[in-house]
């Protein structure tokens, strides 16, 4: 007993270093032999997507890219997910950006389901900028912008990202402000985010929203879901798989949940690890 | 004084007073102008604080290396990499579009035109939109060198949590021990191993975990053994007669003790720092309002 | 895969890894990197923020088309009137990068002065109403009208409310300092920092879990980087990187 109680102590004293290479291995590990594991959807996720579904079909959405590459892994596979289901149900799509990285997060978005084969397999979503989808692009301001969005559209956005006037293009004719969407989507890494939609967006205008957000945002943005300011969230690459097994489209969120569950296990193994050693020798101080 | 101190101070109290107001008010003039034109100025004077931050790091490098301080070599690459984008936003335009493609270059383009037999003309794209079109210089820049530095400083961390998770949370006291409890179970219940791990075997962990703390209350083995030896024969029983369901029963079956715990006590603790929040912001705001707070003045 | 392509990954793949040689130690591929992201940082945020608001929205407004000042040769056609009222953020911006000046550091104040109005007149409503009324009008939940169960793992229950309604009044009246926190005062607070304490360990744990998520992104784009289309660039930079350290940290253990 005293021997393993001994090499648990060494054990706890480890460089640094060597838990940086347990936890390296145990995420690259699992990316480069892909397992596959069964993901199992949460009642934020099923709230989530029923909201999206039951947007009447050829409505407008504002979809949000309210993130950057920092974020990219978690956000990214929900905002793709999402574009995929409102095209699929027929809606248009209009693209605003409170994040400066976000206009490319939306390019990329945009370039992986262009040319994507529906799940029939009989036909592509085909989509065209100006019929499917509108690029609105950046503005700065955070919380000021969606103020100016709820009010009056245009003076927040006079030209589209492509430099484009508003008034000039067919698809904007009918929006004057929030109140002329059907439903808000934003896909937030932190501030200016959700928070600032539901304050700014959702509860002013009553406009339903739902949001996507980072795991270390989910916590705070919970009590929103519960009093349905937010229909449904999508909580971190978590929520991002169960939404790809949902919507029936698997990407980088279901292909990484291996790797995501093999850390897990390693950190809490860590924790445990960890806290064995600390009572060990918490009790051997005491004796002597 | 009046530049320094009262001039911004009755900034903040005319704006934010209008501000406020005009959520209450139903003013055409004061709507249009809190809504539409208020927010547009703060959108264009963050921009200008955007440019303000640029100048000050610029400052600081460039006295770094003047005076050649310690490791000004580094100062001078961020100085370097600084007009290195700052030449692709500002000066050049990065996207030439010849039909659908985009090249880097007016050349590039036009090399390219002649190269397929084009009747297409080199378009160039406006000053503005070449910060947000696909394929340009400036998304190249974004794409391989900002991106990459962003999303690894973040990533970093992962490997920090690791390391605190070994080396430093510690289960000090019931309230730390709650803290780890739901932290780990969280963990486990939301990925998908979490659904793969019996109900029977937390059972079986929870009922040895008691034993501990049955042989420190009691400081009896005996009794402590007995404890977990008791235990785990009721539970081998009752698997063998509920025939061993991984889900069964719930309360136990990590993906459902997780949903619980995060929907009602995280739910409540959660709901009660929003409150907080909440009210902290609006005494304070009403507070920068009315003039008693200044710390924006840097007093 | 073109040649840009292939350019930019060979440079992520060597921005990446000497950001990951930080774990090794401070070493001068991690200064680089922490510079080289510091200095594009600032001018990429900087070209945006122009581009996307100043140049269509301030001077689309100060110097629009056929404007009275399109005398000084300046037009900006971008569907705007002439506002001169814009003049306000173009003086107060002008005046905040003045600042950058020792003796005309008090400038920046007015325009900081405004950005606190607007923030705080927005935000006092938008706190009270989203996160304080909201949040308030949630917590009265059903207990007696004898239509939910009295306990659900999953969905509403009487129990589950009751929780609720407990664990927020307690966790609440743990930040009412005004109040010694003794006696049953001090019992109830207790378990209002239990509660809390819940909150915070699943803060933790999704923490954890974004963290983890961000290096599987890393991750992804090095095994991206490793294959044939870039020319092996990760195990090179790798292998560059790994010589140049093992070097480096020699002749430091020597001196």
């Amino acid at each position: 007993m005293k021997f393993l109680e001994d090499i648990i102590l060494k054990l706890g004293a480890v460089d640094r270093r060597f838990i940086f290479i347990l936890i390296g291995l145990a995420v690259l590990i699992p990316l480069l032999t892909p397992i596959s594991l069964p993901v199992r959807e949460t009642p934020t996720t099923v709230k989530f997507y029923e909201g999206i579904e039951s947007i009447p079909k050829n409505s407008k959405v504002l979809v949000s890219f309210d993130y950057g590459p920092s974020t990219r892994p978690e956000i990214h596979p929900m905002n793709v997910g999402v574009l995929r289901h409102l095209l699929r149900n027929g809606n248009t799509i209009y693209i605003s950006c409170l994040w400066p990285d976000g206009i490319y997060m939306a390019l990329d978005a945009l370039e992986e389901i262009t040319d994507e084969v529906n799940p029939d397999n009989k036909s592509t979503f085909n989509i065209k900028e100006y019929e499917d989808y509108i690029l609105l692009g950046y503005r700065p301001g955070a919380e000021a912008v969606i103020k100016g969005l709820a009010s009056d559209l245009r003076k927040v956005y006079t030209v589209d990202s492509k430099g484009r006037f508003i008034d000039d293009i067919e698809m904007m004719d009918d929006i004057k402000n929030l109140n002329d969407f059907a439903y808000i989507y934003s896909g937030s890494a932190g501030y200016p985010g959700t928070f600032e939609w539901v304050k700014y967006g959702g509860d002013p205008t009553g406009v339903p929203m739902s949001s996507g957000t980072t795991s270390v945002q989910v916590n705070e943005v919970i009590p929103y879901v519960q009093t349905g300011q937010l229909i449904g969230l999508l909580a971190g690459m978590p929520g991002a798989a169960e939404y790809e097994k949902l919507i029936a489209v698997p990407g980088i969120a279901i292909q990484g949940m291996a790797a995501q569950s093999f850390a897990h296990i390693v950190i809490v193994i860590f924790i445990v690890f960890g806290n064995l050693a600390f009572f060990i020798k918490q009790r051997r101080d005491r004796k002597y | 004084m009046l530049l320094k101190r009262y001039i911004p101070v009755a900034i903040v109290a005319f704006f934010g007073a209008l501000t406020l107001s005009a959520w209450f008010i139903d003013n055409e003039t004061i709507e249009t102008f809190a809504n539409d034109d208020a927010t547009q100025f703060f959108d264009i004077i963050a921009a200008f604080a955007v440019f303000l931050g640029a100048l000050n790091l610029l400052k600081l490098q460039f006295i770094k290396v003047l005076k050649q301080q310690s490791e000004w070599q580094y100062s001078a690459i961020a100085i370097a990499s600084f007009f290195f984008a700052f030449i692709i936003g500002f000066f050049i335009r990065g996207a030439f579009f010849v039909g659908e493609d985009v090249y880097f270059s007016q050349q590039a383009a036009e090399e390219a035109v002649v190269a397929m037999n084009s009747s297409d003309t080199v378009r160039p794209v406006d000053w503005g939109a070449h910060v947000q079109t696909d394929g340009s210089l400036f998304q190249w820049m974004f794409k391989y060198i900002f991106s990459p530095l962003s999303a690894t400083m973040f990533a970093l961390l992962a490997f920090f949590v690791a390391s605190a998770s070994f080396r430093a949370f510690r289960a000090r006291n019931l309230e730390a021990s709650l803290l780890l409890i739901a932290g780990i179970i969280i963990m486990l219940g939301r990925v998908p191993v979490g659904s793969l791990i019996s109900s029977w075997l937390i059972m079986y962990i929870i009922a040895f975990s008691v034993g501990f703390g049955v042989n420190a209350y009691t400081r009896n083995r005996n009794m402590a053994l007995g404890w977990v030896l008791g235990s785990f024969g009721l539970i081998t029983g009752l698997g063998f007669t509920m025939g061993w369901p991984i889900d069964q029963p719930a309360i136990f079956y990590l993906p459902a003790l997780q949903e619980w715990i995060y929907l009602v006590p995280n739910l409540a603790g959660s709901r009660a720092i929003l409150i907080g929040i909440g009210l902290g912001i609006v005494a304070t705001s009403l507070r920068y309002i009315f003039g008693l707070e200044k710390s924006y003045l840097g007093e | 895969m073109d040649f840009s392509a292939i350019l930019g990954a060979w440079i992520a793949a060597f921005l990446t890894l000497g950001i990951f040689s930080y774990l090794y130690k401070d070493n001068p591929f991690y200064k680089i990197a922490e510079h080289v992201f510091v200095g594009v940082s600032a001018a990429y945020v900087a070209a945006i923020s122009f581009w996307t608001q100043i140049y269509p929205n301030l001077f689309g407004r100060l110097f629009p088309k056929d404007g009275p000042l399109s005398f000084t040769g300046l037009e900006f056609d971008f569907n705007h009137e002439f506002n001169i009222l814009y003049l306000f953020p173009l003086i107060l911006g002008l005046m905040m990068l003045l600042s950058v000046f020792q003796q005309f550091n008090w400038m920046a104040r007015w325009g900081i002065a405004y950005t606190v109005a607007i923030a705080a007149g927005l935000k006092a409503f938008g706190y009270l109403n989203s996160n304080v009324l909201n949040q308030v009008k949630a917590s009265s939940v059903d207990l007696f009208s004898g239509s939910l169960p009295f306990f659900s793992l999953g969905g509403d229950s009487v129990f589950n409310n009751i929780v609720l309604v407990i664990g927020t009044i307690s966790s609440l009246m743990y930040f009412y300092f005004s109040k010694e926190q003794t006696g049953n005062f001090g019992r109830f607070t207790r378990l209002g920092i239990y509660f809390l304490m819940v909150s915070f360990g699943a803060s933790f744990g999704f923490a954890v879990m974004g963290r983890i998520s961000l290096l599987i992104g890393r991750f992804n784009d090095l095994i991206d980087y490793s294959s044939p289309d870039y020319n092996y660039a990760t195990f090179y930079v790798l292998l560059f990187i790994i010589i140049v350290l093992g070097f480096w940290s020699f002749k430091n253990r020597e001196k």
